[in-house]
């Protein structure tokens, strides 16, 4: 166990957690937005900023990637820690001034309205979908742009490879801003993200004759788990 | 330059403006260029300040143009670098087009201040500070832009981009780039990234030395990234998922080149000229290609399908590959002129060990071998009988891949003698600890004075014991042999590895071709031609046992030399070579922003247990896993640093 102090508290920690583990189970709040337990740290939204202390030097970073260590002292709320976080809230509210999700955030945060304004765009970037496209489903469909000098990209953006996607939803369930929607429409899915449409068939129960889900993430689990071709001919609610 | 209007470099403020040119102050830490690639340098921006030569720039759109680049490079994974730099961006455009406010100059302070404070990585906060300085050192000038109304004046501008371990890669290698797309697992984009500047990703992806992580600003904090081995992983998803790899060429037509040496510079220069459409033969005097990559590099480094795909690779761009034929005996270079060969490449490498001066080494006895013939022996098939004990001479690459390969062979008692310290062992870190952790043993401070035999049979070296005096012209303590410590070491075999040369017995002495005291071939060290207009020469034959990377380094100049030799007729600095002589004069070191790192542990590939190791020649390292490529990538601190150089006003 490592021993550290979090807003003056002493806590132990395990080996290897991160600062936002410490705080979570000392029951010591830092609000996140990027942050999901079942998925690795992004560090990414800035809101779970904390400022540290260590060999006499104080630094800014993220609770949710920062190992815990022997001795490190963590202030969740100082001045600099609230200035910082609520600029990245303002910043994040003013990409997507229309999320409930963020709504909420920023009101926790005091914030009623941030002090600039941005073309809204429905996606902030916070990597979820990446991360559990990847992590989750293993397919790793959508993935950031990666900048670069001569690549001709103005801005960062993240991309789906309509080949590689097999219209599971993980990324609409976890989407914090609604950026990626799924709906199904008679025999079809329509998965639709910041510039991309995709189209998915949906296979038809063999007993209901409802459609129920993609045939290409049924082929998908189908090769990857092993199943026999016909495993999936009947929807959960008729199968034996 | 040091007569600067204007200067917040490194620290320091310099701040001439209202002074007669006479009375400047000048800057002493840096060398700003007056020129760049033919034009004026009017002011330059980087994640060290601001330079400004010209009092005319419009430093407002020169910083929002700093920016734009900016964003190019941020990743978008973190809120306040990308969504930050988007507002700055759009403020700043505003203030430049004469549609800003004062308030604006209080939003640009706080998001400066905000993103230098709390962005995920260190690539934004570093290109931050120039514009934190044009918004204190250049009040006035917002002041104007805002008052005015109007948009003014702008500058032309040049973007490039650096950091330390491109600035140590000798073919400076775009490694952040490809990093990202590692990171990003674009992996075909990645490696096609790599092939601009490296022929041999999948060999340099094993075999090369490095320099990069040397120089990586991760030392500072926990160990270097893992460069060499993401750029294999990069490479081997290639091989692994089937596909090969596509090239834009030039169109073909233009004229022939000969290139001596299929080694690496041989090869890369081959590579670069068919891209750029000439017709390439190379004249090898070995039965397979590959150079030094070839008979040099045991395959448990680099094993042999691996080098031959790469080789192949090249062959398919046009270029022909004649082997057995030997410069001076088969083929002049009289006769490739007649032939029709418009220019020449010699890369003929530093195959021929260095005399080695003890009593009976000549005398002919079976058992005494030279290093490199013996590594080119092994690697070439020829069947060497293993005895029990050998002796390698030496403390370089040469010396312990000689005692790992006869290891490999069936040798069962395998020394190094080596005459100074571990610390002034030549050899690599890791293959030295490799070699020992197979069972190499190593006898510092000592060298061999004699042979001795029984008959026609070696049965031991004399040696005599050194050590270490003052430090000699390579900057290590120089050996002293201690009189009257003569012991002997029992062997049936001794490897004489202490260094290698260039053959030039090639030239025949007729040709313009200009040899160097060192005994190699003397070239213009930036054309790197001849003294024979149209021959040009690099590789191990120029520099004398250098790096596969530095060779393949070589060929690309080379190539690019020759193209405009036979294009333009002169020979010119690229642009490359022009930001290289830049960024070192602006001393770009490795440096890191301030703050806290955490430490993350560098993935390692797996490898064969050493006991199994020596059991074949099958390759020791293993590639990195997918995930642990991932993981190895996000290891990059980004401490790549943007630069922006105003040149000449716009029209």
């Amino acid at each position: 166990m490592v021993k550290l102090t979090i807003d003056n508290r002493k806590v132990e920690a395990e080996e290897g957690s991160t600062i936002l583990d410490a705080a979570s189970q000392a029951g010591i709040y830092i609000p996140t937005l990027c942050y999901h337990e079942s998925l690795s740290p992004g560090g990414s939204c800035r809101l779970c900023v904390v400022e540290i202390t260590a060999n006499g030097i104080s630094d800014l970073t993220a609770a949710c990637t920062y190992p815990v260590a022997e001795g490190l002292k963590v202030r969740t709320s100082s001045e600099k820690v609230v200035k910082a976080r609520g600029l990245a809230m303002e910043l994040l509210l003013a990409q997507r001034p229309h999320s409930s999700r963020l709504q909420q955030l920023a009101k926790e945060l005091g914030i009623d309205k941030p002090s600039f304004t941005l073309k809204e765009q429905e996606c902030i970037l916070c990597g979820l979908c990446v991360r559990t496209c990847h992590e989750i489903v293993g397919v790793s469909a959508i993935n950031f742009i990666a900048q670069g000098i001569d690549r001709g990209i103005d801005e960062p953006s993240i991309e789906v490879s309509s080949v590689k996607c097999i219209g599971c939803d993980s990324c609409a369930y976890i989407c914090p801003t609604d950026a990626i929607t799924v709906e199904d429409v008679a025999d079809t899915r329509v998965v639709t993200m910041p510039d991309t449409k995709m189209e998915f068939k949906l296979k038809k129960c063999k007993t209901c004759g409802k459609y129920w889900a993609p045939e290409k993430q049924l082929d998908y689990i189908i090769e990857k788990v092993g199943l026999a071709s016909d495993a999936f001919d009947n929807c959960p609610d008729c199968r034996d | 330059m040091s007569k600067v209007v204007f200067s917040s470099w490194a620290g320091k403020v310099i701040d001439n403006r209202g002074l007669h040119p006479n009375k400047y102050a000048s800057v002493e830490n840096m060398k700003l260029p007056l020129q760049y690639d033919g034009h004026q340098v009017r002011a330059f921006m980087s994640w060290n300040g601001l330079v400004v030569a010209d009092d005319k720039v419009n430093i407002v759109d020169m910083a929002h143009s700093y920016l734009k680049e900016v964003q190019k490079l941020s990743c978008g994974e973190c809120a306040v670098g990308y969504l930050g730099i988007k507002i700055m961006l759009d403020i700043l455009a505003g203030i430049a087009n004469g549609k800003g406010t004062e308030e604006d100059i209080t939003l640009l302070h706080w998001l400066g201040a905000g993103i230098r404070e709390n962005a995920k990585c260190d690539f934004c906060p570093s290109a931050i500070t120039p514009i934190l300085h044009t918004l204190n050192y250049y009040k006035e000038e917002y002041g104007k832009s805002i008052a005015s109304r109007k948009g003014r004046a702008k500058s032309t501008y040049i973007a490039r981009v650096t950091a330390p371990c491109m600035e140590a890669c000798p073919a400076h290698q775009d490694i952040p780039g490809y990093i990202e797309l590692v990171r990003n697992r674009r992996y075909k984009e990645a490696l096609e990234l790599i092939r601009k500047t490296n022929c041999f990703p999948q060999v340099t992806g094993r075999a090369c030395v490095a320099f990069c992580e040397a120089n990586c600003t991760r030392n500072d904090v926990d160990s270097p990234v893992a460069i060499r081995a993401l750029k294999r992983f990069a490479a081997e998803y290639e091989m692994d998922s089937g596909s090969e790899p596509t090239f834009k060429k030039i169109k073909d037509g233009k004229p022939k080149i000969a290139v001596i040496g299929a080694g690496p510079a041989g090869l890369a220069a081959s590579y670069n000229l068919a891209l750029m459409g000439y017709k390439i033969t190379i004249f090898d005097e070995l039965s397979a290609a590959g150079g030094m990559a070839l008979v040099g590099i045991p395959p448990y480094r680099l094993p042999r399908d691996i080098l031959d795909r790469e080789v192949d690779i090249i062959r398919r761009l046009g270029v022909e590959i004649k082997l057995n034929t030997k410069l001076g005996r088969d083929i002049t270079l009289e006769q490739l002129s007649a032939e029709g060969f418009k220019a020449i490449f010699i890369a003929t490498g530093a195959h021929l060990g260095r005399e080695f001066n003890i009593e009976n080494w000549k005398e002919g006895y079976a058992g005494l071998i030279d290093g490199v013939k013996f590594l080119c022996d092994v690697n070439l098939g020829k069947k060497i009988k293993a005895k029990d004990r050998v002796i390698i001479v030496g403390g370089g690459n040469v010396a312990i891949d000689c005692a790992r390969t006869c290891l490999r062979i069936g040798f069962k008692d395998v020394t190094i003698v080596y005459r100074r310290s571990r610390v002034e062992m030549p050899g690599r870190k890791e293959e030295v600890e490799a070699a020992e952790e197979e069972g190499v043993k190593i006898h510092f401070l000592a060298t061999p004075v004699k042979v001795l035999t029984d008959g026609d049979k070696v049965t031991g070296a004399e040696c005599i014991k050194m050590e270490l005096g003052r430090p000699d012209a390579s900057g290590r303590r120089r050996p002293i042999p201690v009189k009257g410590s003569e012991f002997v070491l029992p062997t049936d075999m001794i490897i004489s590895a202490i260094g290698e040369a260039p053959d030039l017995s090639f030239l025949s002495g007729s040709e313009p071709i200009r040899i160097t005291e060192q005994g190699t071939i003397g070239v213009d060290p930036l054309s790197y031609q001849t003294s024979q207009a149209g021959v040009f020469s690099g590789g191990d034959c120029v520099t004398g046992p250098a790096t596969l990377i530095e060779a393949i380094a070589a060929g690309n100049r080379a190539a690019r030399s020759i193209d405009q030799y036979l294009t333009l007729g002169k020979i010119v600095q690229s642009e490359e070579e022009t930001i290289e002589s830049f960024t070192h004069d602006i001393g770009l070191s490795r440096q890191r922003e301030g703050g806290i790192t955490a430490k993350s542990p560098r993935q390692s590939p797996e490898q064969l247990l050493p006991p199994d190791r020596v059991l074949s020649f099958d390759e020791v390292e293993r590639c990195l896993t997918t995930e642990a490529a991932a993981r190895e990538a996000e290891r990059c601190l980004r401490c790549y640093r943007l630069m922006l150089l105003a040149v000449a006003s716009e029209s």
